[in-house]
């Protein structure tokens, strides 16, 4: 039996698991433990063929590898690396919208269109590109054009970091981080990082942090914008998650992965009339498509797709038995999921020329055949149906309502009749003392914290104290499934001036903002929340912070990276690999703070992590001689 | 089947122990000159300086000899042996009956016959009576005089200093611990101990002790006169072979036995300081003074005297000794006298490490650590087991050597580490 | 009697054995925590490489005819008559180091600030020595000799 994950949807799957012999990710991370020290300590280095060397994190043995690099030098390059692998998953992503942007404008993608042409002229301008007495396909292309080119670019800036405040801006270029290119950091980030090369721990990390620069201010902040554009900005929305949502009825379609190019044609795919008569004639009442990860939050926050489960529950959502087909992409996709599948009717498709699984059917996705494609991935899936083997069904009831779809532009769009998007109402907020600030809770579900619990008891202890929160990823898909993103939630959980702000405004307490390359719409509306003035006159003033207090991905250190170098505290569960250096440690953790105005800070304790975000907003509060908070308590 | 054993320190316990282990029934006797003997002798240096209280000086419970069924005359001197009529005279005039007796009566600190060696003040520093005696007088005592700069001497230097006299040490030879080690290990030693403030005069020895009744100073044979209130001779021990006279047991400077650790009279063996048995190292007749020597043979020559054949290969140098946070330990043959053995030496300064072997055709014949003294003890199996080391010459002395660098020795070595828990290592080889 | 193997045809030598040994005899039993100790804890275990390819995680053998229980002049080493391993009792060590002196396997170490020596001791707060547990190839086993010899088929 696998560790119980005091979850009782999880643990009911769990038990059915066990009874057939399959391992889930549970069980593989118990056999897994105790995890390896040197590499838990960031002291393993498998750079090399001189290694793979490992350091005495007690001092006895080696203290050095053999080419002479020490802990610092060691971590410090894993760190580098790791922020680099993540920054690469959201530069690839951001590269396919585009492309996609691209191909549509040039009327190669027939299938995609532009749905938010406003969105498409604003950003079209940003990026210097004229947009009198062109039509959108027109601006498309040649955005797209542009934007791409800052994939390649070689030296000069990245357009998008233009919208930080000048502080931040100025930050970057005198550490000499400010970002070049896209590729380019990135490329280098592994160049400087071989053996015999970058060894002063400082300058490698500053590697990682142009990396991940490239990551927040280019690759998942042109992902943000160019998936609004070309699928709509989305609206607040209801909309149901957890395993609840598969149906007895329907041919269950769970979209998995990240890329929206994928997951959103599905949705207009699924919409098709030839397939809906399929769908009858095989005897269900429709298609459920549900989401696992980012590309779930992607078509939920849009299209009200429900959201089945987060990273942790994709081989459970399998083993419910309801499943006809899963289908991926790229990124957070278990390798065991044909295991799981076996014993059960569900298909496997893979379709990224960049990810293939053992197992899995691979049917190769391209936007020029995009709908194509997806409908007869949805062929497959509803032919499927006749082979659900009911006596294996084990659909979970539970299932809550949670409301996303949050973004910067649409907040506080219907705030006292105006009619214009404004930041005003928050920032008075929070210079009212009505919220002390706004915390940022993101990432992953990890095992060696509480699969997923954590999120919700630090979101909860936050909105106790008045603080604002915002979320993305499988961290609010936690939430959700705690009933923190409704707003009923205010009136059950937040402090007494966050729930004024949020009954006024019609708000959950909680805001659902997306996928994971949405965390830049955070960092967006920090560079808004400096503009509208008053709370700050650069990122690193304002009352916020940031945490992952479950991070698994080398994407959520990209992303911790570019949160704390743009002048934010971002807190996470578990350390980063560093902690075999004191140096490293010591220079994320304190020494960087007066540098960009942000650090890194590790506590597992959710609560205790809460506080620490309260006690940093405080500090910021303070030095703004704001108000005291409105409703203080002791 | 009567045992008898004449001395109850390390050899006398051990051996003890070993007879029962065999034989629950036949009786032992068991004849000391002290009267509560079981204590370590080692840890008497420990318990003058304060380091540790009279609890932890006991090797073994009052009640070793009650729980071991064993008859002991306390406080008794055995005085003579009668091998024909297998008895032993006590200083009471009593007399016992033995079918097996084993001598193990130790070894007695060497007093020099220099004028005033008998004025009060002055002690040697081996049995816990020494040590009462010493305590009782501290009080008055501002300055010591050590003679001597072995392991007794320094011991006794190191616990008076700690009990806060003003010590001086009064070597005769060139360096400290002479008999031990080699001049550069001692003069590390002697560098530390200075440092704290333990005076060191080598070259010079004291010929007489002055003063009245009590000792008030020394005259050395440079000329200098020394004032103190206590004077420590520590000027090593000899065995005390005087029982075996006129009983036909063979002594040489210690009393000779086999690898039984049987005398040349059958029924009669020695063990402990006052035997002399095979060095290993040597390759001769000798005898190591040292507590795991007295420790092993004891029991050893237990095992043999309850019928049980058990070879005793002989014994080693060993010393082992620390001050003020510095260790030197050495095993074997540190001083090399001729031109057949070999040294390897690595020195780090920086560290304050010394660590050399002296070998003879390959073989290790002597270890010298000082500082870092982990793993010295694979070595010291080397030497017992006569290794052949030319495969790891270049290696034995780095921080790195260890176990498993001598695993593919033992798995080549025909006659040696037979020890099981050795093979047990390497069946997976 | 019941001791620590290791089967030499699966070790790795990654120290993950060494590793887990320092985590439990440390205050806090947590690697993130145990890192930042002062003093630090002692590993009574060391992978050690042997020659290519093969390496040995070695401690006490806890042996029959323990020389550092011949060796210990303080009685601190002694022979558990009912389990017959090597025990150590701090409050009679005086942190001589005769046992170091004499242990033929390398496997006792100085903890120098308190003068005293550390070697394996089966953990006694485990049902299973930590080591043991951490070996991700399960070189490390628990058990008699023969139970040895039978786990490597031998």
């Amino acid at each position: 039996m696998a560790k119980p994950t005091g979850n009782p949807i999880n643990d009911h799957l769990l038990e059915i698991a066990a009874q057939n012999n399959i391992s889930t990710i549970w069980d593989r991370f118990m056999e897994q433990e105790p995890h390896c020290g040197f590499g838990t300590l960031g002291v393993c280095c498998k750079i090399c063929n001189l290694g793979p060397c490992r350091i005495d994190p007690f001092g006895e043995g080696a203290q050095k590898g053999a080419c002479g690099a020490d802990a610092d030098t060691i971590s410090a390059r894993n760190l580098t690396r790791n922020a680099a692998a993540g920054a690469a998953c959201h530069s690839d992503h951001g590269r396919t919208m585009a492309k996609t942007l691209l191909d549509t404008g040039k009327g190669i993608a027939k299938d995609y269109s532009i749905k938010d042409p406003e969105k498409l002229k604003k950003l079209a301008k940003e990026f210097g590109i004229k947009i009198e007495n062109k039509n959108d396909l027109k601006i498309a292309e040649e955005l797209g054009e542009a934007i791409l080119k800052e994939f390649g670019q070689q030296e000069g800036e990245l357009t998008l970091t233009k919208r930080a405040p000048k502080k931040q801006q100025e930050i970057w270029k005198k550490t000499n981080v400010n970002p070049r290119g896209i590729d380019i950091e990135i490329v280098q980030a592994m160049s400087r990082t071989h053996i015999g090369c970058d060894s002063e721990y400082k300058h490698v990390l500053e590697a990682a942090i142009r990396a991940s620069l490239v990551d927040g201010w280019g690759g998942s902040m042109i992902a943000t914008e160019l998936s609004d554009i070309l699928f709509g900005s989305p609206q607040p929305i209801r909309a149901e998650i957890n395993l609840g949502v598969l149906k007895e009825d329907e041919v269950n379609v769970l979209l998995h992965g990240h890329e929206p190019v994928l997951s959103d044609i599905i949705v207009t795919a699924s919409q098709d009339k030839e397939i809906q008569e399929l769908v009858k004639k095989n005897g269900a009442k429709g298609i459920n498509l549900s989401g696992i990860c980012c590309t779930a939050a992607e078509v939920l926050m849009r299209h009200g797709v429900p959201m089945a489960g987060n990273f942790l529950q994709q081989e459970l959502a399998i083993i419910t038995g309801a499943v006809e087909a899963m289908v991926v992409d790229v990124q957070c996709v278990m390798p065991s999921l044909s295991e799981v599948a076996k014993s059960f009717h569900t298909k496997l498709i893979s379709t990224s020329p960049k990810a293939k699984f053992v197992g899995m059917e691979h049917i190769e996705f391209h936007e020029k055949e995009a709908l194509e494609t997806a409908k007869k991935i949805l062929r497959i899936a509803v032919e499927n149906y006749k082979n659900r083997d009911r006596s294996k069904v084990n659909i979970p009831r539970e299932k809550m309502t949670l409301v996303a779809g949050f973004t910067m532009e649409n907040v506080f769009y219907n705030l006292g009749g105006s009619f214009r998007p404004s930041y005003r109402p928050l920032n008075d907020a929070i210079i009212s003392g009505r919220i002390r600030g706004v915390a940022g809770v993101v990432g992953c579900d990890n095992p060696k914290n509480a699969s997923g619990m954590c999120h919700a008891d630090m979101v909860r202890e936050l909105i106790k104290n008045d603080v604002l929160v915002v979320q993305t990823g499988c961290s609010s898909g936690a939430c959700a499934k705690a009933g923190l993103l409704t707003p009923e939630a205010a009136f059950k959980f937040a402090g007494e001036g966050l729930k004024e702000i949020c009954e006024t405004v019609g708000i959950p307490p909680v805001l659902h903002t997306g996928s994971c390359v949405d965390n830049t719409r955070i960092l967006t509306a920090c560079c808004e929340m400096v503009k509208e003035g008053g709370i700050g006159n650069s990122i690193d003033e304002l009352p916020v912070a940031g945490a992952a207090p479950e991070w698994m991905s080398e994407k959520a250190i990209a992303i911790g990276w570019y949160f704390v170098t743009s002048g934010i505290f971002v807190v996470i569960g578990t350390p980063l690999r560093v902690l075999g250096s004191k140096n490293v440690t010591n220079y994320i953790c304190n020494e960087i703070e007066p540098i960009y105005g942000g650090k890194w800070a590790f506590e597992g304790d959710p609560i205790k992590a809460a506080h620490l975000m309260i006690a940093h907003i405080d500090k910021k509060r303070e030095a703004l001689k704001l108000k005291p908070m409105m409703y203080a308590k002791a | 089947m009567q045992y008898v054993i004449i001395g109850s320190s390390a050899a006398g316990i051990n051996a003890v122990e070993a007879i029962r282990a065999k034989d629950k029934d036949s009786k032992i006797v068991v004849i000391s000159d002290e009267k509560k003997p079981l204590y370590s002798r080692c840890l008497i240096s420990y318990l003058l300086a304060g380091t540790i209280d009279e609890k932890k000086i006991w090797y073994r419970k009052d009640s070793f000899f009650k729980n071991n069924k064993v008859n002991a005359f306390l406080g008794i001197k055995a005085v003579e042996i009668n091998a024909k009529k297998k008895e032993v005279l006590l200083d009471n005039k009593e007399k016992v009956v033995f079918d097996k007796l084993l001598v193990a009566t130790g070894a007695s600190p060497k007093l020099e016959n220099i004028p005033g060696i008998d004025k009060a003040g002055v002690f040697p520093l081996r049995t816990i009576g020494h040590t009462a005696e010493i305590q009782s007088m501290l009080e008055k005592v501002k300055a010591v005089a050590v003679l001597g700069g072995g392991l007794i001497g320094l011991r006794a230097a190191y616990a008076l200093k700690a009990r806060g006299k003003d010590v001086s040490v009064f070597v005769k030879s060139g360096s400290i611990l002479s008999q031990i080690v080699d001049k550069d290990a001692a003069s590390l030693m002697q560098k530390r101990i200075e440092e704290k403030g333990i005076k060191i005069f080598t070259g010079v020895a004291a010929k007489e002790i002055t003063g009245d009744r009590s000792a008030k100073g020394i005259a050395l044979d440079n000329g200098l006169k020394h004032g103190c209130e206590l004077v420590i001779i520590g000027k090593g021990v000899s065995p005390n072979i005087e029982i075996a006279g006129g009983s036909g047991i063979k002594t040489n400077w210690g009393i000779l036995t086999n690898d039984s650790l049987e005398t040349n009279v059958e029924g009669i063996f020695a063990a402990g300081d006052v035997s002399e048995t095979n060095d290993i190292a040597l390759g001769e007749s000798s005898i190591n003074a040292i507590w795991p020597a007295a420790c092993e043979q004891g029991r050893i020559a237990g095992l043999n005297m309850a019928g049980e054949r058990e070879i005793y290969e002989g014994s080693l140098a060993m010393n082992s000794i620390e001050f003020f946070g510095l260790p030197v330990i050495s095993v074997g043959i540190t001083k090399p006298k001729s031109d057949a053995y070999e040294e390897i030496v690595r020195k780090d300064a920086a560290r304050n490490i010394y660590k050399k072997v002296v070998l003879k055709d390959g073989v290790v014949a002597g270890v010298t650590f000082v500082n870092s003294i982990e793993n010295i003890g694979i070595i010291g199996s080397l030497i017992k087991n006569k290794t052949n080391i030319e495969g790891i010459k270049n290696i034995i002395l780095e921080d790195y050597f260890d176990y498993g660098k001598i695993i593919p020795l033992i798995k080549k070595s025909k006659k040696g580490f037979r020890e099981p828990e050795f093979k047990e290592t390497i069946l997976t080889l | 009697m019941k001791k620590i193997y290791c089967n030499i045809k699966k070790c790795l030598g990654c120290g993950s054995c060494e590793i887990a040994c320092a985590v439990e005899h440390s205050k806090s039993k947590e690697l993130n925590n145990t890192i930042s100790e002062s003093p630090l804890p002692i590993k009574r275990r060391k992978a050690e490489f042997v020659e290519e390819g093969v390496a040995i995680s070695a401690g006490c053998q806890h042996c029959d005819n323990a020389a550092c229980v011949t060796a210990c002049m303080s009685g601190a080493m002694y022979k558990e008559l009912k389990t017959g391993l090597t025990r150590h009792d701090r409050d009679k060590c005086v942190g001589c180091w005769m046992c170091i002196m004499s242990c033929p396997f390398g496997a006792i170490t100085r903890e120098k600030q308190e003068k005293q020596v550390v070697k394996c001791d089966l953990c006694p707060d485990r049902d299973k020595p930590a080591c043991v547990e951490a070996c991700p190839t399960r070189a490390l086993s628990l058990g008699t000799f023969k139970e040895f010899k039978k786990l490597c088929n031998m």
